[in-house]
């Protein structure tokens, strides 16, 4: 319970603490997080990857059980929820927007509901945390957005405002079913082909358009780059995967019946963003945009491979929705130190920079390294099983997936040549800080490290995919 | 019972201290009435207490349930308006006892047994509505709203006691169990169509009541022209009002003929959900939205009437119950505002000229657009999962229209974080209104988590 309940007080304190603090205290949250996140690892490999359940009410009269905890899965996305928050509050130290308390408040705030979803074992509490999620980023992205927002973010929250409601229908629907919202009683439940299609499709919705997959993804591009810099973080680190995990824990789970009519279309439909999303990367010249893009590209191809529902996918996929999240955060992060010192994102506008923050040239070039998925790096580990895994599925499949690693390196590489080598278009050019710098090294850090050795992550979520998978195969033989 | 008394002597003693001219004994009289009131209902929740030996009002759990609402929601009407009547010490008695009043007839409305009583109840709480719209004298938009209401109000009292005539027609009896059997025992020989008749012209007032399409034309401009407390009490007491007696002649008196009416409500519900919803997007005037906006709460509410469950009774009180603290919380934003012209363009820049009206205003319009965990999501959640089994495609088009609604209270939202031209001034808020505020906020941001973990009913 504490891990949801520290971010909970830090984001209530954080609007009565003193003004000057007010970063300072923004990051030893984000520490005591990250420290407890340690503890409850230890604590879990001790007990030998049990399955935790911390807190849990009476059923009460419409079967909402309010159950929490987590298994390996779980535990995984809390510790990506908790080092990606606190990198982020690293990363904005030095901005002006760290010093603000709706600010601060907002971002634990958005932590709390996102450990809320990954800690869900009810599914109207999946619900509830999944669109208290939305209101931080909402607030956070109106107050301290770019221009245009009105209009942006009027879209952004319609769309995935809507696409929740479909999962609210499909939940309702299955619940007609069943004695309680808490997941055991919720896959459970036999469903004829036909429900199942439907409540499958609820699902699908909500989780197409938070992921997004292709053709529900015209929200996103525009929500990114209007959103500052933390929003961006947010939403491409940390609400996407909720997303991601609703599919791997809530929606196939919940509806396998419906998982061969729908794991077809799906691939299809992941493997146009990754390149349809990848073509239009290349053509961008507005920075953001072109990482924005990119984002859809690499989450097509998590989203095929989770669908295929395999272990072996299902780890690549949360290995690479792993190296995802701190390439995204790299990435975004280095657009807005661009953007910041130069006053511009456009790419004709940069250059040269690498001659004058070498430093920053650096840590810029490993990360475009890493997002091209480039050996020793976590990307690499991702990228290829996930491949391997499509490429079983259907050649075609796995040939046209490929493209991505092409695709991948011509967008990135283009914008990291462009912004950074060539004349210098400018005089001076402030190297990195130190919060940033540090922020840079956490996050390679962590790549190389997983890269080397991702039997860490595989050991962790292994154990509980091959519980899933055996509840789903459970489930699926009794239809049969 | 006793504590009708209660309610309708605090309303009367307010009348008599107003002479002082010292309004805040007004205030003082009707309130602790009023929580006296409240204190008594709770007391009598499982054994009720019987004054005399009069049948026509019967307070069950459910009564005590609805009254309750009621008396709070009348007591923040009060309490907010406090304010605005005060400034004329003369007709501050006036005023408040008049809500007060119509307080004695929304609690007849709710524990009636019988259709005279039933009658009498939609009277006492109408009147003194019509009065009250009228109260901004100087607005000549406040006398159109008054004279609109009381024209349509008069109107579809007519048609309910023709409607109660012709059920009396042809069942012989005015009390609603009787009614209802009399109708079982003719179930079996065929209904007089004198029944279906009598049942059409009721359903038609009742939908005119709580605001329903088609006869949902009045509650716009009555909406808006009245002053923002009355629009709060009309929101929130009127309907708590209107919808307990609803539901409780519905499915007491005529549920052997349950497939007679069902069907018409529930091509009502839809079309209601869908103008509300449509004429809503385009809204420039707050309160006008919030008319529009309440008539598509009116079109979910209406899913509980049709259905045939022992829940449906207390979702239907948990989404009111919702629903007013948001609309009084909003209406009384509105009014601290100050904008004679009521455009949604005042809200611009509130997070900045007062944080805390802002927060309150964004839980509420959160809460109406049923984001959880507020207590209007889990309004609509009991509602649309009641009526799952029952109507599936129903719901499924209440859902699709609740997502057309997050646009407009959308719109409101983003004019409150709106930081490009807009006022510095900073609002007053009197203390009253923080009470109240504060209170609404808290409800709405906890209440749905705590109630969803009781049965009540």
């Amino acid at each position: 319970m504490e891990i949801l309940l520290i971010p909970s007080l830090f984001a209530l304190l954080a609007l009565f603490v003193p003004g000057k603090v007010v970063r300072v205290f923004g990051l030893v949250g984000g520490l005591a997080s990250v420290i407890l996140t340690c503890v409850l690892v230890c604590k879990f490999q001790q007990n030998g990857g049990q399955a935790v359940t911390f807190f849990e009410l009476a059923q009460n009269n419409f079967g909402f059980t309010s159950k929490m905890g987590y298994d390996g899965i779980g535990l995984f996305m809390i510790i990506l929820t908790n080092v990606i928050t606190f990198i982020i509050l690293l990363s904005n130290f030095n901005r002006e927007v760290a010093q603000n308390k709706l600010f601060t408040a907002m971002l634990f705030l958005m932590q709390a509901a996102l450990l809320g979803v990954f800690t869900s074992m009810d599914g109207l509490l999946f619900y509830i945390f999944w669109e208290i999620s939305l209101i931080p980023i909402f607030i956070i992205a109106l107050s301290f957005g770019g221009s245009d927002r009105k209009r942006t973010l009027t879209k952004f929250f319609i769309y995935t405002f809507v696409g929740s409601l479909a999962m609210l229908a499909s939940l309702i629907a299955i619940k007609s079913y069943a004695t309680s919202f808490a997941i055991e009683d919720l896959m459970a439940v036999e469903l004829s082909s036909k429900v199942a299609f439907w409540i499958f499709g609820g699902f699908f919705l909500a989780f197409a358009i938070k992921i997004p997959l292709f053709p529900f993804h015209t929200w996103q591009p525009s929500t990114y780059s209007t959103a500052p810099m933390a929003g961006t973080m947010l939403l491409s680190a940390l609400m996407l995967k909720m997303a991601l995990y609703g599919m791997i824990r809530w929606m196939v789970p919940l509806a396998p019946e419906a998982l061969n009519d729908f794991q077809y279309p799906i691939i299809v439909l992941g493997i146009i963003g990754v390149v349809y999303a990848g073509v239009i990367a290349i053509k961008q010249s507005d920075m953001k945009r072109l990482f924005a893009f990119a984002s859809i590209s690499h989450v097509g191809l998590i989203a095929a491979g989770i669908i295929i529902f395999d272990k072996e996918n299902l780890t690549a996929a949360l290995i690479q929705m792993f190296n995802h999240s701190l390439v995204a955060v790299g990435l975004f992060l280095s657009v807005d130190i661009l953007e910041k010192r130069m006053g511009t994102r456009k790419l004709e506008e940069l250059g040269g920079v690498a001659k004058l923050a070498p430093k920053f040239g650096f840590m810029f070039a490993a990360l475009a390294l890493a997002s091209v998925s480039v050996p020793f790096t976590s990307g690499f580990i991702g990228e290829f099983l996930l491949l391997k895994g499509l490429y079983s599925y259907h050649w075609v499949v796995g040939l046209i997936a490929g493209t991505t690693l092409v695709l991948g390196a011509v967008y990135t590489l283009r914008a990291y040549q462009l912004s950074m080598y060539g004349a210098p278009k400018m005089a001076s050019f402030e190297d990195l800080t130190w919060n940033e710098w540090l922020a840079y090294f956490i996050i390679m850090a962590i790549i190389v490290i997983v890269g080397v050795c991702p039997q860490m992550i595989i050991d962790t979520v292994g154990p509980s995919i091959d519980q899933l998978l055996e509840s789903y195969k459970i489930s699926n033989t009794i239809i049969k | 019972m006793d504590a009708l008394i209660v309610i309708f002597l605090s309303g009367l003693i307010s009348l008599f201290v107003a002479f002082t001219k010292k309004p805040i004994l007004v205030l003082l009289t009707s309130s602790i009435g009023i929580l006296a009131a409240i204190g008594l209902f709770i007391a009598q929740w499982n054994n009720p207490v019987t004054l005399f030996s009069y049948e026509g009002l019967e307070f069950t759990n459910s009564a005590i349930l609805y009254s309750i609402a009621v008396c709070i929601f009348g007591l923040f009407s009060i309490l907010v308006g406090y304010n605005i009547y005060s400034k004329q010490p003369e007709h501050t008695g006036e005023y408040i006892s008049l809500m007060v009043f119509s307080l004695v007839g929304a609690v007849c409305m709710l524990a009636f047994t019988d259709m005279f009583m039933f009658f009498l109840g939609l009277e006492i709480l109408s009147i003194p509505i019509y009065v009250m719209a009228g109260t901004k004298k100087s607005d000549l938009r406040s006398s159109e709203a008054s004279l609109k209401y009381f024209l349509m109000g008069a109107f579809a009292t007519g048609v309910l006691l023709f409607g109660i005539a012709w059920t009396y027609g042809a069942t012989g009896s005015f009390k609603l169990t009787e009614i209802a059997t009399a109708i079982s025992t003719a179930s079996e020989t065929g209904q007089s169509s004198i029944l279906y008749v009598g049942i059409l012209l009721i359903l038609a007032s009742f939908l005119f009541k709580v605001g329903a399409a088609p006869f949902h034309f009045w509650s716009p401009d009555v909406y808006e022209g009245s002053p923002n407390t009355v629009t709060g009490f009309m929101a929130a007491v009127v309907k708590l009002g209107a919808f307990g007696a609803f539901y409780k002649i519905f499915n007491v008196a005529f549920p052997e003929v349950h497939g007679f009416w069902a069907p018409a409500i529930m091509v009502l519900a839809v079309v209601t959900m869908f103008i509300g919803n449509l004429s809503a997007l385009s809204q420039v005037h707050f309160k006008r939205l919030l008319a529009y906006s309440s008539i598509t709460h009116v079109g979910y509410a209406l899913l509980t009437i049709i259905t045939v469950s022992s829940n449906s009774e207390a979702n239907l009180w948990v989404y009111l119950f919702g629903y007013g603290f948001s609309i009084i919380a909003l209406v009384t934003i509105a009014q601290l505002l100050n904008d004679d012209e009521d455009k949604i363009d005042a809200f611009k820049g509130l997070a900045k000229r007062s944080p805390f009206l802002a927060a309150v205003a964004v839980l509420s319009l959160l809460s109406l657009a049923g984001v959880p965990p507020l207590i209007g999501f889990f309004g609509k959640y009991l509602v649309f999962s009641e009526a799952f089994t029952q109507y599936p495609i129903l719901v499924i088009v209440a859902i699709a229209n609740s997502g057309i609604g997050v646009y407009y209270y959308l719109k409101t939202i983003i004019a409150i974080f709106q930081k490009e031209d807009v006022s510095e001034e900073k609002i007053e808020i009197p203390s009253l209104q923080v009470v109240v505020l504060s209170i609404c906020a808290l409800t709405i941001l906890v209440g749905g988590l705590v109630l969803s973990q009781y049965k009540f009913l």
